[in-house]
């Protein structure tokens, strides 16, 4: 046993490892990539291939195998999910594609399926065999209007020449996709509203359970993945999940995408194996910060932020770690905080974002999130506030906390305290003076 | 015990699996508040109110054994991180719930603070004050304080949903129960959140609330957010009389709370009854009831003195009758009464006949065909259970809890039972926007029905063609019957392949299908009502074709008590004396409760030939302005006795505190004839009528069971009277249809008039262009002899050449001759026409 334990290689770990190369975003960027010529000239459409020829349970396995987590934010391990669809009984089946990327900071989807939209094409298509669904709905976010166009035009390609259609590449099997496009809500990201607001229905998440494998798109067993997610399945197929699984640590394996934003000198996206330090991304990958960072979130807004310090920046990229640390990895929205930013201000910013988005259905979140706590900061950042007000607002934010009916309050409430954790004082200079500790500058004019 | 046990805090308790965790608290006996659950309806788990902290055991993964706590050698119990809304969640085995400690108390404290965010607490102006789920829970629940100093949501106040439901969008609390009745209750999608977040409010797409079934929401609203605009601003509820009392609206026999004060009925509410109407009623029997204090109301006895009707005393009024009655040979008094009267009245109304000697005993609307089934009768629960329905007529006109509970069956979900705090709170088997089965059911009528939309298999039928429909359905079952393999191509039945389209409104295959499904389902049930029972050969046919294919039965009778009264005999002593022949001239004096012949000129020129004409009603009419004594009844509200609904349901009726001078139900009018007269007959109170029905029944109707009592199918089929009417004929065919709304009434009630406009002749567009009548005016129409004031309606779902017009209790459903070219225009005029 032990013996085994040596031989293993070293998993990987940093993109300055020389094993790692990049595979999903290898094309993103490349003119004329998206075009289905392309895709097939650097061997589209062969894991395809390789994957109708086995057993779509096999494919199940392998996914399990690669220990794939969903890159949607929560990461459940995509292949388990696969599992949870009941045996085929005649009624349609359906793999969905989350495309609504809304979390601020993610666009990880975007860069992916405008450049190279067959990826995610033959992903749905192994992943529709795998769970044997015959219709793929791809819900994509409704400002991603570039993505769209490139997406129908690859689905239309992709049917003409048999790829999608009656009979996958002579394989018998029928394939399709509809896509659909949002109409502007945060919520909808949510797998259960997406699947209402495609039904036509308002965008209000669903009680679980019953979960989507049972009763998902029209009351039909459906699985939802994220678009990273479903990309990386081809990938997985052709190169088997030893491949997969040699990044990353044993919690988190794998590719993921960090997307750095915020006071960096490099912001982008960059792949990167699981189990990156969060040093190594803003550092190397994003250039360093821009100007001095006090903080940075690690996977998108609704993520707790992590003060900069060498505690937190020496963090692997690995789900439970994060976890462990009080935040979420998220979507891997890397945001990096400069000192001179008022925290408030920032945090003023995220709220509204959310009390903008709440769907309305849950009281903790219609009431706390969308209505109190938006009015909250405006007192506070207009000098008015009272040092009792940051009390409150941290009594409000505790009382959002896993009471809502779905997690955008939670997503809401989380970085608020956080940020109350880390910067409080920056809340009471702000109470006991009515001026904030950092004033606001306009960065474009600086 | 069986079942799955729960701790609640500290009362252990066994419940069904698959029970939510909130009605296992409320049936431990403890308490956690709630807003968005409601009875009947599906849990959604959206006001978060009902949070308690949940654990369970969980067990090893590798050995199946539960796993054990340390130190208690017990299995360890494992506490959700966050608390959990009790309302979604299922109980488990060895499941601990918490609805007391401090950390839970804090979360629902902090519940009640966000739902008070927006609330404007104005109670002090509110309806529902003191009745308010928002205001008892945040008394109970909340901190008392509010930190939340900004602004509240300002949203109209006074938004009318429609003419009878008013919408305060501040007070909404958005618990999406509204919402969630309309899709899941009657079907009707009429009500949605707008907007989102903080701006979420409720609102219709298109104006008004197109469905029948509305006013159920004003009392699910936990807030006074809805507000049944007929009662709003009338009365708080603590100084409402309450009254449980039975509909007398339809033969549904729903459950009511009538609320009155200073002796006027200010409001209708649904009451309570699992085995009828659960918690629903229609807007017929909700908003209906404001006629009772028009200001026409007769409420002291009428004698006529020279030509005019003047107020006198009971017993004056008494001895005219009876020194009127003295004068007349016996055979030549008839006694009818209505079919909504109650089963004591039935008796005193039987007995005075007796007294009298007269065989000319009837109760009217009543069909020429019996509404008593005479195989298996169907219950409502058996309709809500059922999973093959065939529905010949519309039940949503003729008794709305029909209606909703077919629309039970669809869901395919069985009624809850009962459990030990009543109906289960959150019944977890029900879902948001469930799938039904449209296929069980099967309707035909001669128009489309609203029921139609929601139905498999929908035809519109030719009318009058009842009985050929049933004639070959059930010839065909017949045939099958007798050979079940066989498939035969020629149809030997009689009907031809095109005489199964056109004169049944069904294609062979078609019933086929239908017969297929009733024979193949676990519990079929057929339901007609006026149109078959108007015609006693439809209504053989469908008893045969029930028989033929199992199926059990429930008739929908004209009126309330159409069933009781024919079940304890308010029937004519023989064919000729029937209530026809009362008004047909063989007739010298007649004593009629609460009907209206008169409106016919022709019958108005007979009565007024009579020696004596006792009319016994609540408001003046042409038969009373022709009386030689009026006398002052009481409505369905104001009367005590018991009715029988359309399964043979014993009900209450019980009277609200209603000021209605000297108005006696027909008990006390037979007292004090009796009085008069110098003898004591039964019935002359409620009491000694009970003492009679006890005898006859065996069932004490002063000792009802809650849900009411179903009475035995009597031994012997009763007998069949003769038509009433000649059906068809002249040019023109009146389709004479159920009207949920009471027609008679419409003139006295204000608000339903608004909503519901006047009652409505019905024709296709085409029709009504060919005619030269524009939808919205009004037109005088005689339909089998009754001038009837109508508002033009145009509806694609009328056949050509039919015309709709509701019925009268006068004026039973079924075809009636009409003479369109005869039909005026003007205000007011009211042509004979022959």
């Amino acid at each position: 046993m032990a013996d085994a334990v040596a031989e293993r290689p070293k998993p990987i770990t940093s993109r300055h490892d020389p094993r790692f190369e990049v595979t999903l975003y290898r094309y993103v960027g490349v003119e004329g990539a998206h075009t289905l010529d392309a895709y097939l000239e650097h061997g589209g459409y062969e894991a395809a291939r390789k994957a109708l020829a086995s057993e779509p349970g096999q494919i199940v396995n392998t996914v399990k195998a690669s220990g794939l987590r969903g890159r949607g934010g929560a990461g459940f391990p995509a292949g388990v999910k696969w599992s949870f669809m009941p045996p085929v009984d005649g009624r349609q089946r359906f793999i969905v594609c989350n495309a609504d990327e809304s979390e601020p900071g993610s666009c990880k989807d975007r860069y992916l399926m405008e450049d190279d939209p067959h990826q995610l094409i033959e992903g749905m298509l192994i992943a529709g065999w795998a769970i044997q669904a015959t219709k793929g709905v791809l819900y994509i976010r409704g400002e991603y209007w570039h993505a769209y166009e490139r997406l129908t035009g690859a689905i239309e390609e992709a049917r003409a020449r048999g790829y999608l259609g009656a009979n996958v590449l002579d394989s018998g099997f029928a394939f399709d996709i509809v896509v659909h496009r949002g109409a502007g809500a945060y919520i909808c990201g949510e797998e259960t509203a997406l699947m209402n607001s495609f039904e036509g229905l308002r965008a209000n998440p669903r009680l679980k359970p019953p979960f989507p494998a049972q009763a998902g798109v029209y009351g039909l067993p459906s699985t939802i993945n994220n678009v990273t997610t479903l990309a990386s399945v081809p990938h997985i197929v052709e190169k088997g999940a030893d491949w997969f699984s040699a990044m990353g640590t044993d919690d988190s394996k794998g590719i993921h995408h960090v997307q750095i934003s915020g006071a960096v000198a490099r912001p982008g996206v960059y792949e990167v194996p699981m189990g990156i330090s969060y040093r190594e991304i803003i550092h190397d990958l994003g250039g360093g910060p821009s100007s001095p960072a006090k903080a940075f979130i690690p996977g998108g807004t609704s993520c707790p932020l992590f003060p900069y310090d060498d505690e937190h920046l020496d963090m692997p990229m690995d789900f439970s770690a994060v976890a462990k640390a009080g935040s979420m990895l998220g979507t891997g929205a890397v945001i990096v905080i400069p000192e001179d930013q008022c925290i408030v201000d920032a945090m003023y910013n995220v709220t509204r974002f959310y009390a903008h988005e709440s769907c309305g259905k849950c009281t903790p979140c219609r009431e706390g999130v969308s209505t109190w706590m938006p009015q909250m900061y405006r007192k506070l950042l207009s000098g008015r506030g009272t040092p009792e007000d940051v009390d409150v607002m941290e009594d409000v934010a505790k009382n959002l906390r896993g009471t809502a009916f779905c997690p955008l309050a939670d997503a809401a409430a989380w970085p608020i305290q956080a940020s109350l954790q880390y910067f409080r004082n920056e809340y009471e200079h702000l109470a006991q003076h009515g001026t904030p500790l950092h004033p606001r500058k306009d960065r474009w004019l600086a | 015990m069986a079942g799955v046990k729960v701790r609640i805090n500290d009362a252990t308790i066994h419940v069904d699996p698959g029970t939510s965790v909130i009605d296992a608290v409320f049936a431990a006996g403890h308490d956690v508040p709630y807003f968005c659950s409601q009875e009947y309806m599906s849990p959604v788990g959206a006001c978060r109110m009902c949070l308690a902290k949940i654990g369970a055991p969980r067990k090893d993964r590798a050995t199946g054994d539960w796993i054990l706590d340390e130190e208690s050698g017990e299995p360890k119990v494992f506490w959700f991180p966050n608390p959990m809304a009790t309302c979604t969640t299922q109980v488990m085995e060895g499941m601990v719930v918490d609805t007391l400690s401090k950390e839970v108390k804090r979360a629902q404290s902090g519940m009640v603070e966000f739902t008070l965010i927006n609330h404007p607490l104005d109670c002090p102006t509110c309806d529902k004050g003191g009745a308010c789920e928002l205001q008892d829970r945040a008394y109970e629940y909340g901190s008392g304080l509010s930190r939340f100093e900004f602004d509240k949501r300002h949203q109209e106040k006074h938004h009318a949903l429609s003419e009878l439901i008013t919408l305060d969008r501040e007070r909404c609390i958005h618990c999406k129960r509204c919402v969630r009745y309309f899709e899941e209750v009657p079907g009707d999608k009429v009500l949605d959140f707008i907007e989102r977040g903080g701006h979420t409010y409720i609102g219709t797409l298109e104006d008004g609330l197109p469905s029948p079934f509305t006013g159920n929401i004003t009392d699910i609203c936990p807030v006074g957010a809805l507000l049944d605009s007929t009662s709003r601003f009338r009365g708080r509820n603590w100084e409402y009389d309450h009254t449980e009392t039975t509909s007398l609206d339809d033969p549904g026999g729903a459950a009511l709370t009538v609320d009155a004060r200073t002796g006027r009925i200010e409001r209708v509410k649904a009451g309570l009854n699992p085995e009828v109407n659960k918690t629903w009623i229609d807007d017929g029997t909700r908003f209906g009831h404001e006629y009772v204090d028009a200001a026409d109301r007769i409420t002291m006895p009428l004698v006529r003195r020279d030509g005019e009707l003047v107020p006198v005393s009971w017993e004056e009024a008494a001895q005219v009758v009876a020194a009127g009655l003295s004068k007349v040979d016996p055979k030549a008094i008839g006694v009818a009464i209505r079919a909504d009267a109650t089963l004591e009245e039935g008796v005193a109304a039987t007995a005075l006949a007796r007294q009298l000697g007269t065989g000319r005993l009837d109760h009217a609307p009543r069909p020429p065909a019996s509404v008593i089934p005479d195989g298996a009768a169907a219950t409502m629960s058996d309709v809500a259970t059922s999973d093959a329905l065939f529905v010949v007529g519309d039940p949503t006109e003729e008794a709305g809890i029909v209606d909703l509970r077919i629309k039970d069956a669809l869901k395919g979900v069985a009624p809850p039972e009962l459990m030990a705090h009543g109906v289960p709170i959150a019944d977890l088997r029900l879902k948001e926007r469930m799938p039904r089965k449209a296929e069980i059911l099967t309707v035909a009528a001669p128009y489309r029905t609203s029921l139609m939309k929601h139905a498999g298999q929908a035809h519109v039928t030719p009318a009058g063609g009842e009985a050929a429909l049933l004639k070959a359905l059930a010839a065909l079952a017949a045939e099958q019957a007798e050979a079940p393999t066989e498939e035969p191509e020629g149809d030997a039945s009689g009907a031809s392949a095109a005489a199964w389209d056109d004169t049944v409104g069904m294609t062979r295959e078609q019933a086929q299908a239908l017969l297929d499904r009733l024979r193949a389902g676990s519990a079929p049930v057929m339901i007609w009502s006026g149109f078959v029972s108007a015609d006693p050969d439809a209504d053989e046919a469908a008893r045969t074709l029930a028989k033929a294919v199992g199926a059990k039965v429930l008739i929908l009778g004209p009126m309330a008590n159409a069933y009781g009264l024919e079940r304890i005999g308010v029937l004519p002593s023989h064919d000729r004396y029937d209530y026809a022949s009362m008004l047909s001239g063989e007739a010298k004096a007649l004593i009629l409760s609460q009907l209206d012949p008169a409106q016919d000129p022709k019958v108005a020129k007979r009565l007024g030939e009579l020696d004596l004409l006792v009319v016994h009603t609540s408001f003046p009419n042409a038969t009373a302005a022709l009386a030689h004594v009026v006398l002052p009844a009481r409505t369905g509200f104001e009367k005590e006795g018991v009715t029988v609904n359309a399964e043979g349901r014993m009900l209450p009726v019980r009277p609200a505190p209603v000021e209605a001078g000297a108005a006696a139900d027909l008990t006390g009018t037979v007292k004090r004839l009796g009085e008069a007269l110098g003898v004591r007959m039964d019935g002359r109170s409620v009491r000694s009528a009970r003492r009679v029905l006890r005898k006859m029944l065996n069932v004490d109707p002063a000792e009802l069971p809650a849900a009411g009592q179903l009475l035995e199918l009597p031994r012997r089929a009763s007998r069949r009277a003769r038509a009433l009417r000649a059906v068809a004929g002249a040019e023109g065919r009146a389709l004479v249809v159920p009207s949920m709304v009471r027609i008679e009434h419409l003139d006295r009630n204000p608000k339903l008039r608004a909503e519901h406009g006047d009652a409505a002749l019905r024709l296709n567009p085409a029709d009504a262009h060919a005619h030269g009548l524009t939808a919205g005016e009004i037109v005088i129409l005689t339909v089998g002899g009754l001038p009837r004031r109508l508002r033009v309606v145009t509806s694609d779902g009328v056949p050509d050449g039919l015309w709709l017009v509701p019925a009268l209790p006068d004026q039973p459903v079924g075809l009636y001759p009409a003479d369109p070219s005869a039909l005026r225009r003007a205000r007011g005029e009211t042509a004979e026409v022959a």
